[in-house]
Formats: C-alpha cells, structure tokens, sequence
C-alpha cells in the first residue's frame, strides 16, 4: 500500500494522525518535538496529509533529530521539497501513500492505539 | 553512505560522473547532497539534472532558522561540505556595521557563526539579496537561488534559469553543482499567458504598486507591455513587489526580457492604469508631512542607486520630515565609505548586510514610510507594523 518510499528504512512506531498540512517553521518546536496543538511527534509514525509554509522547515525537521525528538517514520499524501530535503537529511524514513492514505487514516482513528511497521525495502506497511 | 536505500526506486537519468558522486566517491556529505536534489527533482517529475554557474544561498538568518539552522550548517561544513559554484550569500539579521539604532543585535554572536559556516564552505560573504550585482547572469544559464526578488530578477531581467528555491536546496545545489531541470529551467515552462497593459507613467511607487496588484491579482506567468523604457530599479521594485505578493517567478517585460527566453501563448489580456492602482491601493499611500522612519533598500541598493541617492540626499533633504535608513550590501558600503560617513551626521541610517524583515527591532516605529512594495508586504505582515508607501522623491521632501 506503499505509493512510492523516498526514504527507506526500518520502523516500528505508534501511529500519530495530524488532519492538516503542517508547517514544521512555526508549528513543530524542535526542542520539544511537540507540535502546536501539543502532540508530541518523537519516536511515532507520523501520518499526515503534507507540509505547507516557509522552507527553513527543513532546518527544523533537522533540529528533531538534532535534539532527539525526531518521528520514527513519515507517512504522507504529497511529498514536496521543505519534507523531502528535511527526511534525507535527517534519516527519517518517508512513504507516500496515495491511493489507500484515507483508509489509513480512518483505521488508525477507529482504533484506540495502532502500531505501524515497515521492514526495508518493502513497500507495504503493516498496521496492528 | 550507500547511494539509493533500498526500496528506493531511482527515476531520473544520471550520468556517469553524477552516479560518481551519488556513490560516495567525492564523499559521503556531497552524496548526500545530491540524492536530496535527485529525490526532490524526482518528486517535480524531472528527467535530468542541469549543471549550474551560480548559487544563492538564502534563509541564512539567525532569527529565522534558530538553533537546528546552525547545527545544519555547521555539521556540513565540519563534514567538509564545499561550494562547488560561485556561491552568493543573502543578508543576515544584524547590521555587519554594528551602528543601527533599529536592528537589534542581540543574535550577532549566533550570526556570526552561521557567517563562520557558510565561510568555511566557500560561500562568498555577499550578505545581500542583490546576487545579479555581482555577477550578472547571462540568459539560458542554469542558476539555482533562494531569494525571490533575485529570482525574479535572474528570470525577467537577465533571462537565466532558476526557479524559487529555499535556502536548503539551494546550498545542496552549490555543492552538488547540480539542480533538477524541471519548472522555469525548461523553456516550454516559461510561457507567458496574460497580457497586462500599462501605458502610463512608472516611477518607483507606481512599479511597486504595479507589482503588488500583479502578485495579488495574476496566478500565471504575465508579460508587461509598458509605454516607455523602465529604469532598472523600477523594474527591481515591481518584481521584488510582484514576488512577495503572488508566487512570481518570471514576469516577462516586453523589449527587456531576452527573447528566446520565453514562449508566449496569451489567452488574456488586462490594461491597468495608474489611476486604478493609486485607487486600490490609495489607504496605504503614505500623505503626511512627517514620519518616524522612512526605509529604502529593499531589495539592498544597488551601488549606482546608492551613489545616485548620496547625490539626491546631499543636495535637498529636510531632516525634520524623520529619520531615513538606507539598507545596502556590504560591498557597496567599502565602496562610498566616506560618502555615506558624511550621511550619517545628517539623521540618515546605513544598515549593511541586513535585512530587516528578517531581523528583530529594537524598537516600534510609529509610521514606516518605504518606496518597497516588498517592504510594505513583509512589515506589515511578519512585524505587523503600520507601513505606507511613497515615492523617493516625496520621501527625501
């Protein structure tokens, strides 16, 4: 169910959804890994629609890994440049899902705690 | 550093000495640099990637890219990351002279650092957003900067190549040497769609006002048809204007842009006249006597606009209209030292290498009066400021 990994990498995280396009300038502290609505994004499996805003969000989503706050993996409908500079440079692993991102979504919610794994090189993600 | 992950499927054609480098052969910090441009272009849809003359560095600013900004920098440069081109540098949030009673100097030793590391990465330390000053560019060439009225500038004015780029992208582009050819870098991507018609007089506040309207109003990219030849620091004003308002990147000026740099396929066509601008925009245009800053220089000014603005304010300045501050680049600041020396015992402010909307102030100003739309733009929405616009020779009395 993977559309395409442009990062690869191993992960296996509690699911985090957040229903709007972040801007990581402005809404993601680095120092806290937590976001303006206050979640805390370190270590999870961050699914989200997309990033929007100013570029420097490439710098903060180095500074997550920098101060070890940084997801365990990304999971996203539209991948830009701010989020792809920003995963490679700090070895976050990042899918694009495309065709399955809604039911993604709503399984996760439906469920009270939902762990996502995703082994190397494979492109699907398995959701328990 | 392996070259693709895994899972990774490569779409782009790569040429031997790009494989090379994605390799790890030139090192794993130049690898790196280049599969975040491959993977980003590969995202674009682009095909190949393009050799580049010329990068602009910009988001450079302590104030903006914070602790994780410098960390980032200063990794790659102790990883021996190096500029590969010619490699300009955007302004940074203090004044380089250190004598500004508005810009705050809280941040300089975290600026400095951030100037520590670009330097150590072979970044000229140009500090201003005037990159086609110091080298001009020529048309078709492949660029790749930051800094949108530059850009502008490098598409419109000179007919080179470069899209909008952020900060990151565009010091991995200097490094790597290399940008995805996709967006403005193909021709059949600058085609221009909308005609718009101005057949009356363009001063500095009307080419700003002009570019507010155009990056408010028009989504494709326009061609300008004007009645009269344009002076360069007009057109600087309408597109640094037209680039903060909409996402411009390229505003064809018909007999300026180089031909053959351009497609055209109008589908529309608009006339606008002074009137109607100074109408829309008629509560921001600054009519009073007095005013507690006036600032000119954004973009930086020219060193032909300096010495111009030297000789215009030694000649009639009433300095009990408010302070003036004029924001140049530092090269331009060795240049007319003495000169501008002299202004500063007459109530008249030089700031270099700065820029203010990316940089904290010491104080409120009341009234901001600036010829910039660009300025007007930017303190009015990121220092929320009250900020109306006016021409030099109003501003100077």
């Amino acid at each position: 169910m993977i559309d395409k990994i442009i990062v690869d990498g191993y992960c296996r995280a509690e699911a985090v959804v957040i229903d709007h396009k972040i801007s990581f300038f402005g809404e993601v502290n680095p120092r806290t890994g937590k976001t303006t609505e206050d979640i805390y994004i370190g270590g999870k499996a961050l699914i989200f629609p997309g990033t929007r805003g100013s570029t420097v969000g490439t710098y903060i989503i180095y500074g997550l890994k920098y101060y070890g706050h940084e997801p365990a993996c990304m999971i996203v409908y539209e991948a830009e440049p701010i989020l792809i500079a920003g995963a490679i440079l700090a070895d976050i692993p990042l899918f694009l899902v495309k065709r399955e991102y809604k039911e993604l979504v709503k399984h996760v919610k439906n469920k009270e705690q939902s762990i996502i794994l995703h082994e190397r090189g494979r492109e699907v993600l398995i959701v328990e | 550093m392996d070259q693709v992950q895994d899972g990774e499927a490569q779409l782009m054609y790569l040429t031997r000495e790009q494989e090379r480098i994605l390799s790890g052969e030139e090192g794993w910090v130049k690898a790196k640099a280049l599969r975040v441009i491959v993977k980003v272009g590969e995202a674009l849809g682009a095909d190949e990637l393009v050799k580049i003359r010329h990068a602009h560095v910009s988001g450079i600013s302590y104030t903006n890219i914070g602790e994780p900004g410098l960390k980032f920098l200063e990794e790659l440069a102790e990883n021996g990351a190096e500029a590969t081109v010619y490699t300009t540098s955007n302004p940074t949030c203090i004044d380089l002279a250190g004598e500004s009673s508005l810009i705050d100097q809280g941040y300089l030793d975290q600026q400095l650092l951030v100037n520590k590391a670009l330097e150590k990465m072979k970044i000229k330390p140009t500090y201003t957003c005037l990159p086609y000053m110091l080298r001009p560019p020529s048309p078709h060439e492949h660029l790749t900067w930051g800094e949108s009225n530059a850009v502008a500038m490098a598409n419109s004015f000179y007919g080179a190549r470069t899209n909008r780029e952020g900060g990151p992208i565009a010091l991995l582009a200097s490094i790597t040497g290399y940008i995805y050819n996709a967006g403005l870098h193909k021709l059949e991507e600058r085609c221009v769609k909308t005609l718009i018609k101005y057949e009356d007089k363009l001063d500095d506040l009307t080419a700003s006002l002009l570019g507010l309207w155009i990056g408010e109003n028009i989504d494709e990219i326009p061609m300008i048809e004007l009645s009269t030849i344009p002076r360069i620091q007009d057109v600087k004003l309408l597109l640094a204007s037209a680039a903060a308002t909409g996402s411009h990147a390229l505003i064809v000026i018909k007999g300026l842009t180089p031909l053959k740099t351009y497609i055209e396929d109008i589908n529309d066509k608009i006339t606008i006249r002074r009137k109607d601008l100074i109408r829309t925009y008629k509560d921001n245009i600054w009519s009073g006597k007095n005013y507690s800053l006036a600032y000119i220089g954004c973009p930086h000014l020219s060193a032909t606009e300096t010495l111009r603005i030297i000789k215009l304010l030694e000649k009639k300045y009433d300095r009990t209209m408010g302070k003036i501050i004029l924001s140049i680049p530092p090269l331009v600041s060795s240049l007319f030292r003495k000169e501008l020396e002299a202004l500063r015992n007459k109530n008249i402010e030089v700031i270099t290498g700065t820029c203010p909307v990316v940089a904290r102030f010491k104080y409120r100003p009341d009234i901001i009066v600036t010829n910039s739309g660009k300025a007007f733009f930017y303190l009015r929405k990121l220092h929320r400021l009250d900020v109306r616009l006016a021409s030099l020779n109003s501003i100077i009395g």
